[in-house]
């Protein structure tokens, strides 16, 4: 029987985003990391590695597959009530203890995650996203950044089929790896997760390669979305939530930012779970800091007005939600608010096209024929 | 939490782990000068993690020709002293003069 490893090293290819070094070193650009990776060794992520001079990494296959509403990636303003296709493969450049995914992202460091995976083409996924009636393709549950190349290979094919194309990202990129995407990506949803290089550390990396990511980000024209998880004790305080709302402020105001609840999970179970009020006074801090649009997610119905979009400009109401349901849709086909005609930043579509589902669902039960289960 | 360079570094000093080290929290580097007055390459008998820069990558410790570094929870009880050289040498990227005199001496 295969270990993990052995199954994840079988399916790969040569990668794009590396440079060789000499004595048969390579500098991988897929991430922040940067990591210089002498032969026989892996990078920090795990899943990218050196073999005889050469950079090779993940292909083939998926760890996870799963329909999800778009507003559960979060996207408030890309395509309402469209399901997203989401798929993700194994492995991440950061280490979070409160990692929600970390079956996947940590099943090459942590024993206790054990994942499948199954062998899958482009073109299959692709297929199965519009048997399932995807409008949206997105790459999450690992970080999308360290598998770009499989992921660009799916979107290729999705772009061709007429879906929109996303990443679910830490956003600890590289100018090489964002220029590589940014043909094919459509939506890219950043989780900047503190304002402090300390706690960045402790996650397994460092806070100003994302936030120069965030600022690339929005000036190449992906639609980005950012989320912060409010983790109380860790990333909560007026002054830190001050300094990361001003920031993203000075980057635009037009940035949705997701101020989300934390519940205990893998290895961080001491802070307690975020209380819808401590969520309302982190979104207060955003919209003082002059984002326009700030939303409360994790705690449907318990956060006010916070989960709806309004018009920054005339305060009418434009999409009323309840977690991932939209209640009412009230944008003009344009994309502008009914009332004053203000333009809303996003990616609209000219009209709601019904909410597909509100909750999520894996996908058909498939035969065995269509994917080829790996067994370790 | 984060990696320490234990006793076998000690007259070995390779720096393959200086050159995988995705943050340069591994110190001294070679033919580097520092302006904070630290000793230097030469005058250190061993390398040191920076321990608050340390992301805990785990990077460095394969390529070790000598199997010096440990991650905190694996370093082997009677090297649990490198934990303070470590940190006595240098910690938040700042040189730690009086410490690693005092531990020296």
């Amino acid at each position: 029987m295969s270990t993990l490893r052995e199954v994840i090293h079988e399916n790969v290819r040569e990668g794009a985003l590396f440079e060789k070094l000499d004595r048969n070193w390579v500098r991988c650009f897929a991430c922040g990391h940067c990591c210089k990776i002498p032969e026989g060794q892996p990078g920090v992520c795990k899943v990218r590695y050196n073999r005889g001079g050469s950079l090779f990494v993940p292909w083939g296959y998926v760890g996870s597959i799963q329909c999800d509403p778009i507003e559960k990636k979060p996207f408030f303003h890309a395509h309402p009530g469209a399901l997203a296709y989401s798929f993700g493969m194994l492995g991440c450049d950061l280490h979070c203890a409160y990692c929600q995914n970390w079956v996947t992202s940590q099943a090459l460091r942590d024993p206790a995650a054990v994942a499948g995976s199954m062998q899958v083409t482009p073109a299959e996924l692709v297929h199965d996203a519009l048997r399932q009636g995807g409008r949206v393709i997105v790459s999450t549950y690992n970080e999308p950044l360290i598998t770009s190349e499989w992921a660009i290979a799916v979107f290729k094919e999705a772009r061709a089929a007429g879906l929109v194309t996303g990443f679910v990202s830490n956003g600890n990129g590289t100018p090489q790896v964002l220029e590589y995407v940014r043909p094919w990506v459509d939506l890219y949803k950043v989780d900047l997760k503190s304002f402090d290089d300390r706690h960045y550390r402790q996650l397994g990396g460092r806070l100003q390669p994302i936030l120069d990511s965030i600022g690339r980000l929005h000036e190449m024209g992906f639609w980005l979305e950012i989320v912060t998880l409010v983790i109380p004790g860790f990333n909560d305080s007026n002054d830190e939530l001050t300094r990361l709302a001003q920031f993203l402020a000075s980057v635009s105001p037009d940035i949705p930012w997701h101020v989300t609840a934390f519940h205990k999970d893998y290895k961080m179970t001491d802070p307690e779970n975020t209380t819808a009020e401590t969520l309302m006074r982190a979104a207060e801090i955003g919209k003082k800091a002059g984002l326009r649009y700030v939303y409360a997610g994790n705690l449907p119905g318990m956060v006010g007005d916070w989960e709806n979009t309004r018009c920054p400009n005339c305060q009418s109401l434009l999409i009323e939600r309840y977690g991932y349901l939209i209640k009412g849709y009230f944008l003009t086909p344009q994309g502008c608010c009914p009332s004053c005609a203000a333009s809303i930043p996003g990616r609209w579509d000219p009209a709601f096209r019904r909410q597909i589902t509100d909750r999520p669902f894996v996908p058909l039960v498939r035969s065995q024929s269509d994917f080829l289960v790996l067994d370790f | 939490m984060a990696y320490i360079i234990a006793e076998p570094c000690i007259g070995t000093k390779d720096t393959a782990c200086v050159d995988v080290c995705p943050v340069d929290c591994i110190h001294p580097a070679k033919d580097r000068t520092y302006d904070d007055g630290r000793p230097t390459f030469d005058e250190v008998p061993q390398l040191y993690i920076d321990p608050t820069e340390c992301i805990d990558c785990g990077a460095c410790v394969p390529v070790c020709p000598v199997t010096a570094i440990f991650a905190l929870d694996d370093l082997p009880e009677k090297w649990q002293g490198y934990v303070e050289t470590n940190k006595n040498y240098v910690d938040s990227g700042e040189f730690q003069r009086d410490k690693h005199q005092r531990a020296r001496s």
